[in-house]
């Protein structure tokens, strides 16, 4: 990390993800579809562009959980669900 | 005895010798606040002259001491106008969310994301990245995986932050999803999986200062949080 003293760089700024964080699948509900995206990307050399409809089908997965499908219902986490929103439509194109 | 009745900077003269000698060629130069006419006529013109070398040189010294004022008061001005020009690559808010949907990867340039992971000392979890590296092209999206098992026998909450190294790559590295910044609790013994869902910006492609950037090392670092506690967002402003 860069120090204060640094006045001529850049220093780094880390910068929260935009629409939030994910709730975490603590009850491995989705496992299944995470093993298989990263059993894909140790077949094809840990290249992203081949293994999009297994991330796809996992980002799917977690969209179909109660705990996100209620999320529209609680205002302040309106946003997460938009974020997967998002997230699918960047995958299906 | 008649030394003594002579102005004090001329009584050396009186000693024999060499030493002598010397003494007298010494007290034989002017104090240099003496103007160096005698000629009345004279002596003003270079009272003036005099007077306008002072004025030259505390223009001159002001213009210096100004100068190393600028250089220092240079760095947050230069840190305003990049701010409210947007130039020099400070994000602007708002970037990323919009373009999802409509950039376009470039698929001529492949960039190496690898994962690193860090516990702080006092956070006993085991925290790991589940995949090496992943090749990605700016304008892709990328999931990414991270798992971590808390050992203990007591419920933890983490925190997170993270790092991207080159750091002038970072500006490119937009998350959409990832579980740091916000508190996160493991119970005993359990272990989660934690999915990071990240582009690189296309306008990556078009920086010539990430031409030869090939290789992006993402870095994760947990802490322990106190619960309840809203934590700022790290940076340097």
């Amino acid at each position: 990390m860069s120090t204060a003293m640094n006045f001529g760089t850049k220093s780094f700024q880390p910068r929260p993800p935009d629409k939030g964080s994910f709730p975490l699948d603590h009850f491995g509900e989705c496992k299944a579809f995470k093993e298989k995206f990263l059993k894909c990307l140790r077949d094809n050399n840990f290249e992203n562009t081949l293994c999009r409809n297994e991330s796809k089908e996992y980002l799917e997965c977690r969209m179909e959980r109660p705990q996100i499908k209620n999320l529209s219902s609680r205002r302040s986490l309106v946003d997460q669900k938009e974020s997967f929103d998002l997230s699918l439509e960047g995958i299906q194109r | 005895m008649a030394v003594l009745g002579r102005p004090p900077w001329r009584r050396l003269g009186a000693c024999w010798g060499w030493w002598g000698g010397r003494a007298a060629a010494l007290q034989q130069r002017q104090p240099p606040w003496r103007l160096k006419s005698t000629n009345p006529f004279t002596r003003e013109q270079e009272q003036e002259w005099r007077r306008r070398n002072r004025t030259v040189l505390m223009y001159v010294a002001a213009a210096a001491v100004g100068m190393i004022g600028a250089s220092y008061a240079a760095v947050p001005l230069y840190r305003l106008y990049c701010q409210t020009t947007g130039l020099g690559g400070s994000t602007v808010a708002g970037h990323a969310s919009d373009q999802i949907e409509t950039m376009v990867p470039v698929k001529d340039r492949i960039i190496k994301v690898t994962f690193n992971a860090d516990v702080h000392a006092s956070l006993h979890w085991n925290f790991r990245p589940q995949q090496t590296e992943i090749y990605v092209v700016p304008g892709e999206t990328a999931l990414a995986f991270y798992k971590a098992k808390n050992p203990t026998d007591k419920p933890v909450i983490g925190i997170s932050t993270y790092n991207v190294v080159p750091f002038a790559a970072g500006q490119y590295f937009n998350k959409i999803q990832c579980f740091c910044f916000e508190e996160q609790r493991l119970n005993p013994q359990e272990e989660v999986d934690m999915p990071i869902f990240f582009f690189i910006d296309p306008e990556f492609a078009e920086d010539p200062k990430m031409a030869k950037v090939d290789v992006i090392t993402l870095s994760y670092t947990f802490f322990e949080a106190k619960g309840g506690h809203k934590l700022p967002v790290p940076g340097y402003n």
